[in-house]
């Protein structure tokens, strides 16, 4: 019996108990992973994406792409005010514009940013929508708004959401953090510095804008959408809807990014269904890029202040970590984990401070809050190391921790940071680097930089999986997961078919619908650490399952078969074999497994950790910054997919560099509105200004996280980069440049100072 | 976007006969910027004028008087052209520093010379500025990194075209077809500053067409570059570009011209820091300080201050590429 335990052969194959599973399994750790690393075939090695070709030659589905007949085209009416009440708004003439199917308010009494929704048509086409929306009449009293970081701190600035107890600079710290005690920290250090460095509002900017498609069927719903989270889309849909999530269905097949900003329910799909309803026809809204410059989300602003103290050899005495972040509307980041986390520092203190203002309200960016934090900590930690003259990476070597919150908690259960270090430092030829910052000359300056980097990165339990076997041989990966374009699909088929020895292209994967089995939301770099393992478990369930069945065929024990090419045989005699898809043929129905995601010891922490190093070339006089090369060294535990991940490790430094040089946010004062909302004006690098990537990855299986021993690598190559450029530029002219975007305004500024 | 019709005529007289007050038509070449500013909702033409059916309007011909450029030509045929490549340098540099190759295969000579500011004030159909027939200029107290220093005042846009300091340097006249008979005037001529008209950034009529640049011969020993300051590697207007031509020999610029991008609603001749390097030995030193000097009465705004460094490195990295 059993097989029983993890095996139903259902005629519905979507019939599947989770509950049973939930209760039965997750509360207990799974065991330990395999490490051996050569009993591999396919895992760790570079397998091509098995979806590459269908999306360059354009033949992938994105919600963008999705026509229904009868479909109406959404348009939102924004408004053009930072802040205003709204006294009236009169819908009628644009509801009796020929073409428009529905129409509705979508807000009442207050706006609080240039960009929020106050009300929606369909219409049949583009152009009847947008003519509608202009038909559309409505009435503000504009009010006082204030759309800068600074100028909300300003007594008698005006209160972005007006009530007593949520000032603009709330009073309580949300992060109020302490261990040791900071004075007698400062009081045994040979030198004490404070600095402030500051970092923008950055936009996610996923190629594909956000959208969604809406359709109802009776009571039931589907939706197809650009989302990170098909779960969680759902799930919001029902909350605001009142509809049943079991009426519901949402869709993702493909993805053009989404970085964060979509990673939960979004008012337009809510809006797309609305209408869809009134309308009586599908309904779909895709935004416009300025409408993704607006209203979709943000990383948020930070201003942080170090203070730090540091013995002559090098150990770390105190550190006190002062944020003000500002999100717009809505919440700041979470910037001191990193300076409470990765090094081991007895003194600390960190307190962090909202601000808000009236802009769009921030969402998760690709590391939320520890981009701005390890931009901060980083580049002071160099500023740190000049004061005592010593190597920065030997700085980072003396305060090495083994266990979390700065040595003081529960130890890592795999950290690889010191050969992040080793690794990465001999790539670029850290011995190279100039001795003293700024030592050169000349017009143009070389520089080396690095920065070490840590997030989190584990699975999310009970993440479930499907393996499905039918008669034909034909075999299905299954999973309610979302391929964000980071290549969960490839890997899904190729833990499947090294499972069952087979080839990654011998598997169909499904994925992208609520139909299939639970997944967690694709953020926080825990899909392959929840997906990964999920499939592995179903698939071994499957090899397990077939295994008995070829020992009763082949008339030997089970724990004599082995498998492998199609086939499955006596190990003491591989001519002794039955193929695969004849043991298939043995089955009435299809063959369901199911796999999931286990949990893990509570005992260690989960972290990912990377060390960045990069090479810099500063123009001095006209404060142009040229990354030359870059060596991203990345310890993520086993890696499922070297070719997936390295695409990933090169995509992160690509947009950190980005964000390092060009990116951010400009808001107008006078007008409240965003001013670089299209993509000329808001500048993303370009081919020309990414240098060589050179990936790493140190020898890894995390000994307890999962089966597979992996972790997850989504965010980790987005995180040091910055750092890394500041300190390089640091290292070439003697200056650091304590903001991004670093442009040459600020370069030269910096440059000027110094002279001062 | 409002609802347009394209009209295809086929010779330039069906323009040149249009009403000059008639304000529902505009012109297009490229269409690589103008369709840009009718999505966004800028300008809301009732019928656009597609040239691209009126021929003689493409050509890059050298004869003795010197090489004819037709309004028409793209950008990336006058980059690729081995005469203006090896005759007209700062040119040819100007031309590849423009936009991206996708741009570049489209976009005319004519657009770029003609092309409007991109000041993201003028640019957001939801702010009437000046240049728009409002009353202010936003840029003065708003953001205004990517501003002029020099000539704003009433309106504070700088002139887009990189090709348009690299002619004026060079000494290109314009021919402009106008209703009566085409008409020819040394392109500097051609730009006009927001305190002349401050809703244009030229002479052009409505129903005027850029027909033709034309550059004189290129004298013996002259020597031309064009240097252009952008953020990024590409895709990105100047931050500050400097276009030099000149006789230099030993060291000393015999003849000099000087002509600035990125700084001012037109492009900018600097005759003072012309006449301060001419007849000497160039140094860098005084190079950096006739560009302070040219630069005394320069105004900055509160984010732009920093062009007048950049002046400085791209005049003297100019200046020095040619010695």
């Amino acid at each position: 019996m059993r097989k029983k335990d993890y095996f139903s052969e259902a005629e519905d194959s979507t019939l599947l108990y989770y509950e049973e599973f939930r209760d039965k399994k997750t509360r207990e750790p799974k065991p330990a992973p395999e490490p051996e690393k050569a009993k591999f075939e396919i895992i760790g090695q570079k397998t091509p994406r098995v979806d590459g070709k269908r999306i360059v030659t354009g033949k992938a589905p994105y919600t963008h792409d999705i026509k229904l007949r009868g479909m109406l085209c959404g348009k939102i009416l924004r408004s053009p005010h930072a802040c205003a009440d709204i006294i009236s708004m009169d819908l009628s003439k644009a509801q009796s514009l020929l073409g428009v199917k529905a129409a509705l308010q979508l807000k009442e009494g207050r706006v609080k940013y240039v960009g929020e929704q106050v009300a929606a048509v369909a219409a049949k086409d583009e152009r009847t929508a947008e003519e509608a929306l202009k038909l559309i009449e409505v009435k503000y009293t504009p009010l006082p708004f204030v759309v800068t970081v600074e100028k909300a701190m300003e007594d008698g600035a005006p209160q972005v959401h007006g009530d007593r107890d949520r000032r603009n600079v709330p009073a309580k710290p949300f992060n109020d953090y302490n261990r040791g005690d900071i004075e007698k920290g400062f009081s045994e250090a040979d030198a004490v510095i404070e600095r402030t460095y500051k970092t923008a509002v950055e936009i996610h900017h996923p190629a594909e804008t956000h959208g969604s498609v809406a359709k109802w069927e009776g009571e039931r719903l589907t939706v197809w959408d650009s989302t990170q989270a098909i779960f969680g889309v759902r799930d919001g849909l029902a909350y605001w809807l009142k509809v049943p999530a079991s009426r519901i269905k949402v869709i993702k097949k493909y993805m053009g990014g989404g970085f964060g900003s979509k990673l939960s329910i979004n008012d337009y799909t809510v809006t797309a269904a609305l209408l869809a309803r009134e309308a009586r026809n599908p309904v779909k809204i895709i935004l416009s890029r300025e409408e993704n410059s607006l209203c979709v989300g943000n990383r948020p602003s930070s201003i942080q202040t170090i203070k730090g103290g540091i013995k002559k050899d090098g150990t770390l005495t105190a550190l006190y970590l002062k944020n003000y972040t500002s999100g717009g509307i809505g919440r700041g980041d979470r910037c001191g984990e990193p300076i409470i986390d990765v090094y081991t520092c007895p003194n600390l203190k960190v307190e962090e401070y909202t601000v808000y203002t009236n802009t769009g309200a921030s969402r998760p960016t690709r590391a939320p809050g520890h981009v701005q934090g390890t931009f901060a900590l980083e580049g002071f930690l160099d500023e740190l190391a000049s004061e005592i003259n010593m190597d920065p990476l030997d700085v980072r070597k003396k305060n090495y921790s083994t266990k979390n919150r700065g040595n003081t908690g529960i130890p890592y259960s795999s950290k690889g940071l010191d050969k992040c270090y080793e690794q990465g430092a001999l790539k670029i030829g850290w011995t190279k680097r100039n001795k003293k910052p700024g030592q050169g000359n000349g017009r143009l300056r070389r520089g080396l930089g690095m920065s070490s980097q840590i997030w989190w990165g584990v699975g999310r339990p009970p993440t479930l999986a499907d393996v499905k076997l039918h008669r034909d041989g034909s075999v299905e990966a299954v999973s309610g997961t979302q391929d964000l374009g980071t290549g969960t699909r490839t890997y899904m088929a190729t833990i499947t078919a090294e499972t069952l020895g087979l080839k990654p292209e011998n598997i169909t994967v499904k994925l992208g619908n609520t139909e299939y089995p639970w997944c967690g939301s694709s953020g926080g770099s825990t899909t392959t650490p929840s997906v990964a393992p999920a499939v592995r478990d179903a698939a071994l369930k499957a090899a397990d399952y077939l295994k008995n069945l070829a020992a009763d065929k082949l008339e030997i024990k089970p724990e004599e078969v082995s498998i492998g090419k199609g086939k499955f045989f006596a190990i003491s005699n591989p001519s002794k074999s039955i193929s695969f898809s004849e043991l298939l043929r043995e089955f009435r129905q299809v063959a369901v497994f199911h796999g999931e995601c286990g949990g893990r010891p509570s005992d260690y922490a989960y972290n990912t950790f990377s060390a960045h190093f990069a090479e810099v070339e500063v123009d001095t006089e006209t404060g142009q910054i040229k990354v030359l090369r870059v060596v991203a060294a990345h310890e993520s535990g086993r890696i499922i997919n070297t070719q997936t991940a390295e695409s990933q490790v090169i995509g992160g430094v690509t947009q950190g560099i980005s964000t390092a040089l060009f990116e951010g946010r400009v808001v107008d004062n006078t007008t409240g509105n965003v001013v670089n909302r299209n993509w000329r004006d808001y500048k993303i690098a370009t081919a020309l200004d990414i240098p060589e990537i050179v990936p790493v990855f140190v020898d890894s299986i995390d000994p307890h996280i999962n089966i597979l021993g992996t972790k997850g690598l989504g965010e980790p190559p987005r995180i040091p980069i910055a750092a890394a450029v500041a300190n390089a530029v640091y290292n070439a002219i003697g200056i650091h440049v304590r903001e991004i975007p670093m442009t040459p305004d600020k370069v030269l500024e910096a440059l000027k100072q110094e002279e001062e | 976007m409002k609802k347009f019709q394209i009209a295809e005529p086929k010779a330039l007289e069906h323009v040149t006969s249009l009403s000059p007050e008639d304000r529902t038509y505009c012109l297009m070449a490229g269409g690589t910027d103008l369709m840009g500013e009718i999505k966004d909702g800028i300008i809301e033409p009732e019928i656009v004028i597609d040239l691209n059916a009126i021929s003689g309007l493409s050509h890059i011909k050298k004869d003795r008087s010197g090489v004819r450029i037709g309004a028409l030509t793209s950008l990336a045929e006058l980059a690729e052209n081995p005469v203006i490549q090896n005759e007209y340098p700062a040119l040819h540099q100007a031309a590849l520093s423009v936009a991206t190759p996708q741009l570049r295969n489209v976009g005319t000579v004519g657009g770029n010379l003609c092309q409007r500011p991109r000041c993201w004030y003028y640019r957001d159909a939801q702010v009437k500025c000046r240049k728009k027939g409002g009353s202010r200029c936003f840029a003065i107290n708003g953001r205004n990194k990517y501003h002029a220093i020099l000539g704003g005042r009433v309106c504070h846009i700088v002139h887009p075209s990189d090709l348009a300091p690299a002619l004026i340097a060079l000494d290109a006249r314009i021919t402009i077809s106008a209703p009566k008979r085409d008409k020819t005037i040394p392109l500097a001529d051609f730009f006009t500053l927001p305190s002349v008209n401050v809703r244009k950034e030229n002479i052009l009529a409505p129903n005027e067409v850029v027909k033709e640049i034309i550059l004189p011969p290129a004298k013996s020993g002259e020597k031309s570059t064009y240097s252009k300051l952008k953020e990024r590697g590409v895709w990105d207007f100047a931050l500050v570009s400097a276009a030099v031509k000149g006789i230099v020999s030993e060291g000393i610029y015999s003849d000099i011209k000087i002509v600035l991008g990125g700084v001012a609603p037109v492009p900018w001749r600097l005759e003072r820091a012309e006449s301060l390097i001419r007849g000497r030995k160039v140094r860098i030193n005084s190079v950096k300080q006739a560009a302070r000097r040219a630069l005394a009465d320069a105004q900055p705004l509160k984010e732009n201050g920093y062009k007048k460094e950049l002046v400085e490195a791209v005049l003297s990295r100019a200046v020095f590429s040619l010695v």
